[in-house]
């Protein structure tokens, strides 16, 4: 075939691809962006609505009905931070909590760390058994003065969901928080995230709380003491997406009384709830997601009134990839997490009885985050090799980019005047430009690539691929933002 | 697909435009925040003073007081916040000091009006001030605003009717909890509770019957915080049939907290094992918060049961339960439960 | 009132005083002043343990809820520190049980939780000090 041959062959197929195409992609492109902003336009209210509480605050300092909290605190070789994020989470501004610490059979010295720091000593019990675990539980140990909210269980190495499922059955309060080692609490988070369960005591079963990067910021003693912006680019533009994601995309979804996805970081949930499904799924990639999934399946399924909700202060912060190879690895098992977990629950989709999860948030999730890569990747490939066999004129292809990812950073925006008005967390006006810039250059070059790592990471579901966790890895979310 | 330059020109000057015209926002929002913050801290300043010496109980003869009355304008508006604000932090003499100067300012007459205001946020300062002024007089209005249509309001009304402490507004205050559509939240009716004294044990007692569990739920916690026993028929009643199991764990924490020997029977009927696990173990708790010597037999029995956590809670209830509590572990001495029992115990002792 | 009299002659007393909330720390160092004490007045954790270290008091008054380095948090470093028998009283929010447990755990020496009487306020400093020599 001739080289002339060649391109009039590849020109009909772009041509054709095109005709049929063009037009839904453009749709779909300017269909995704404007349902988030309806989502944002739903926690613009949302935070109105949150303003006027802030301004009309009755001071709740966690008295009464404060339930109990249990911290679940997995950890695997983490012996440089261990004692430090312990202790501060000990010292958490809270009536009522408990740390449970549990070594997943780490290598390192954390466990040896916590026993000198604490001073520990071993208690002969043993763990109840709510949730069944697979793995071998080495001991239990508490420290000597017997007064310190601390209990460190060591186990044999199964991963950071079966690590989580024996911290359930050794937390002796109603609620369970999961948290990493490496995640840094507000010392007033607690207050914030267990309000919901006070306000509503008998039907709240779980609540989330919105996550902040924290790479950058001034850190002593386990605290945050000045909130700075990152340092480098990737993790700037991770706060930005973060900020639209959680923040409102969250906000939006549990004001519509939908809210299906509690960050992996910081979840609150009810334990004899978590109990009564079964506990974290150990193999299962989004652990968390798939856990409140189940959750919303099986009240549902029993038809029982309960409720879950989003609380937008920052009550957690942790540390975002700072390299393009960490954050690869982080998106592909998000994504992977996301599409098993949607498919695990598809029975789910438009039945009457899963209300708004059925008909709204899953279809959206499916549409809208799962498809999403899949179609960008089309309109990445489709329109430069339009432009290029001149199917379209270059007018075209600036006004394709324009409605792509002009609208997306308009829609960031959005968030970040929002962000501005209810909580001003950055005091310099540097960080307001240096948002601004991540918010558009994340449009250029991150965007893609991370479509790319979510197709990757959904392509090795597809395969079958085993996901190598290795022994544990460290967790970030088990969230994919969009 | 070819376009025109005049719809590629079009779009992207909207967009452009609209991404410029929220940049400028987010720069408005902070600018203007900032410059509310000094212009309040302008017209304060000469004010601040005598304030301060006023709250911090340094006024004596009064003068910095009066000061305070002679403020005029923005300026008493902006007073008139601060004051409200110190009054959350002081009590005492300093601040009925302050509650004065704001009737002489006209505003906790003003704040009686503002209750019919159109704006949240105007109705729900003006419930506080009264609230932090403790005026008696407004009892009415505000049990009247628990049922306001917004959530900011009711519970500001609620607030302040715990700070006045007036029991009459007990009742109310309970029954806002379960209102359809409009409920108070079940924390902050607690709080307001806490704080209106003696009288209010008969209202909790109608309160455990209320069709709406938050309710009844609140109810029950608080009779066992104050030590309510009239409230204990109730408390069994809710604990033996009530269909949900939250008020089911708040009413046997209760009884472990105030009930007699005479309920060791009710609790201990709620430990077998047909009962859910954390019923059980709420039960076993509160039969070691009772402490009465009843309740060793199934306390013992318990010590063999499946659950490890119920085993060992049984286990330190019969430990501090004297002699005869001691006797009864015999037989279990190598249980883990028991044996972790002890060892707590032992570590508490020592540390003490 | 004002502070125990003592020897005229001597420098009067130090008394570091840490809260962010700018009316309590104005007041609070007011009152102290007025009593005869030297006050330095922070508005948060870092601050007064800097503070300490640089110049440490005779007496510490030190709000629990501060945005980074807490009241407890700070505390626990003045425990920890050559100058550990220092008086610290800690301030905070009604009914926090926990604070409480905690505080004494640390090692507080006392407690004052607000809406706190002023007076009330001066009168435990001044019976921590007399304790204290």
């Amino acid at each position: 075939m001739s080289w002339d041959g060649f391109v009039e062959g590849l020109r009909s197929f772009v041509l054709w691809s095109m005709d049929v195409t063009a037009v839904p992609i453009i749709v779909y492109f300017i269909l995704i962006n404007t349902s988030l902003l309806v989502l944002i336009v739903l926690a613009y209210l949302e935070f109105r609505a949150q303003q006027r509480r802030r301004s009309t605050a009755v001071s709740w300092q966690g008295a009464g009905l404060a339930p109990g909290v249990s911290l679940l605190v997995p950890a695997y070789n983490e012996e440089a931070g261990i004692v430090m994020a312990v202790k501060s989470f000990l010292t958490l501004r809270y009536p009522r909590h408990e740390v449970v610490v549990v070594d997943d059979g780490s290598s390192d010295q954390t466990f040896a760390r916590l026993e000198e720091a604490f001073d520990l000593v071993q208690v002969p019990r043993e763990l109840p058994h709510e949730v069944p675990i697979r793995a071998k539980v080495l001991g239990i140990f508490v420290p000597r003065d017997g007064r310190t909210r601390l209990v460190v269980v060591r186990k044999e190495n199964s991963g950071r969901s079966e690590a989580i499922n024996v911290a359930i059955n050794a937390a002796s309060e109603p609620l369970v928080a999961m948290i990493d080692g490496d995640s840094i609490l507000e010392p007033d988070g607690l207050l914030h995230v267990t309000r919901p369960f006070a306000d509503d005591p008998t039907r709240m079963v779980a609540t989330g709380g919105a996550i902040r990067p924290v790479n950058g910021s001034r850190v002593v003693s386990g605290r945050i003491v000045r909130v700075e912006m990152p340092q480098t680019w990737i993790p700037r533009i991770q706060l930005v997406e973060y900020l639209r994601a959680f923040l409102l995309g969250r906000t939006g979804w549990s004001r519509l009384g939908s809210l299906i996805l509690i960050s992996g970081a910081f979840g609150l949930f009810r334990r004899d709830v978590v109990v009564e499904v079964g506990g974290l799924d150990p193999n299962s990639i989004g652990e968390d997601f798939e856990l409140v999934m189940r959750i919303h399946k099986r009240l549902r399924d029993e038809g029982r009134e309960y409720s879950i909700e989003f609380v937008p202060e920052p009550v957690s912060w942790t540390e975002v990839p700072v390299t393009a190879k960490v954050l690869r690895n982080q998106r592909r098992r998000w994504h992977r997490g996301l599409w098993e977990t949607l498919w695990a629950y598809r029975s789910m989709l438009f039945r009457p009885k899963y209300g708004r999860i059925g008909w709204l948030a899953l279809p959206y999730y499916w549409l809208f985050e799962l498809f999403a890569p899949l179609l960008e990747l089309f309109g990445i490939i489709i329109v430069p090799l339009a432009l290029a066999l001149g199917i379209v004129n270059v007018p075209f292809a600036i006004l394709f980019l324009v409605l792509a990812y002009g609208y997306a950073v308009l829609v960031t925006l959005s968030a970040m005047v929002v962000d501005e008005w209810a909580f001003h967390k950055h005091d310099r006006w540097r960080a307001i430009w240096q948002t601004i810039a991540a918010s558009i250059l994340e449009n250029i070059g991150y965007r893609q690539a991370t479509v790319w790592w979510r197709l990757e990471g959904w392509w090795s579901s597809l395969r079958g691929k085993k996901h190598v966790w290795g022994v544990m890895t460290r967790t970030g979310f088990d969230e994919d933002p969009a | 697909m070819i376009i025109g330059a005049a719809l590629l020109v079009g779009a992207t000057v909207v967009i452009l435009g609209a991404c410029v015209l929220l940049i400028l926002a987010v720069v408005a929002v902070r600018a203007r925040r900032h410059s509310r913050t000094q212009r309040d801290e302008m017209l304060l300043s000469p004010l601040r003073p005598p304030l301060i010496t006023v709250a911090s109980g340094e006024d004596d003869d009064g003068a910095a007081a009066e000061q305070l009355t002679w403020a005029t304008g923005v300026s008493r508006t902006v007073l008139d916040r601060n004051i409200v604000e110190m009054l959350t932090k002081i009590r005492g003499v300093p601040a009925e000091q302050l509650v004065h100067v704001l009737e002489v300012h006209g505003a906790v007459d003003a704040a009686v009006v503002e209750m019919s205001s159109r704006s949240t946020v105007k109705r729900a300062r003006a419930a506080q001030l009264l609230g932090l002024a403790r005026a008696g007089h407004t009892v009415p209005l505000l049990v009247e605003a628990l049922g306001d249509e917004a959530v900011e309001v009711r519970n500001s009304a609620a607030y302040a009717l715990g700070l006045i402490g007036d029991p009459a507004a007990a009742g109310p205050v309970l029954a806002a909890i379960g209102a359809p559509e409009r409920g108070l939240p079940a924390a902050t009716a607690a709080e307001a509770l806490q704080s209106m004294g003696v009288g209010i044990s008969e209202v909790l007692r109608d309160g455990m019957a209320d069709p709406n569990a938050r309710t009844r739920m609140v109810a029950a916690h608080l009779s066992g915080e104050r030590s309510f026993t009239r409230g204990l028929p109730e408390l069994r009643a809710l604990l033996d049939a009530d269909p949900d199991l939250t008020v089911r764990e708040t009413s046997a924490t209760a009884i472990g907290r105030l009930g007699r020997s005479e309920d060791v029977g009710i609790l201990v009927r709620h430990t077998v094992p047909s009962e859910p696990l954390a019923l059980r173990r709420a039960c076993v708790i509160a039969l070691d918060d009772l402490g009465e010597a009843e309740a060793i037999p199934a306390l013992a029995v318990l010590l063999d049961d499946s659950d490890p956590r119920l085993a060992e809670l049984a286990a330190t209830a019969l430990l501090s339960m004297g002699p005869d509590g001691r006797d009864a572990l015999a037989g279990h001495e190598n249980d883990p439960a028991v044996r972790s029992a002890r060892l707590l115990a032992g570590l508490q002792k020592a540390s003490a | 009132m004002s502070a125990p009299a003592g020897d005229p002659d001597a420098s009067p007393v130090r008394v570091l005083v840490a809260d962010d909330d700018a009316d309590i720390r104005d007041l609070v160092e007011f009152k102290l002043t007025q009593a005869g004490y030297a006050v330095e007045a922070v508005p948060d954790g870092i601050s007064a343990w800097e503070a300490f270290a640089a110049n440490p008091p005779q007496l510490a008054v030190l709000d629990v809820m501060m945005p980074g380095l807490s009241g407890i948090d700070v505390l626990r470093k003045i425990r920890e520190s050559e100058f550990s028998t220092v008086p610290v009283l800690l301030l905070s929010a009604k009914s926090r049980d926990s604070d409480v447990d905690t505080g004494f755990a640390v090692g507080a020496d006392d407690y004052v939780i607000k809406p706190f009487s002023p007076r009330e306020l001066l009168h435990r400093v001044n019976g921590m000090l007399a304790r204290a020599r």
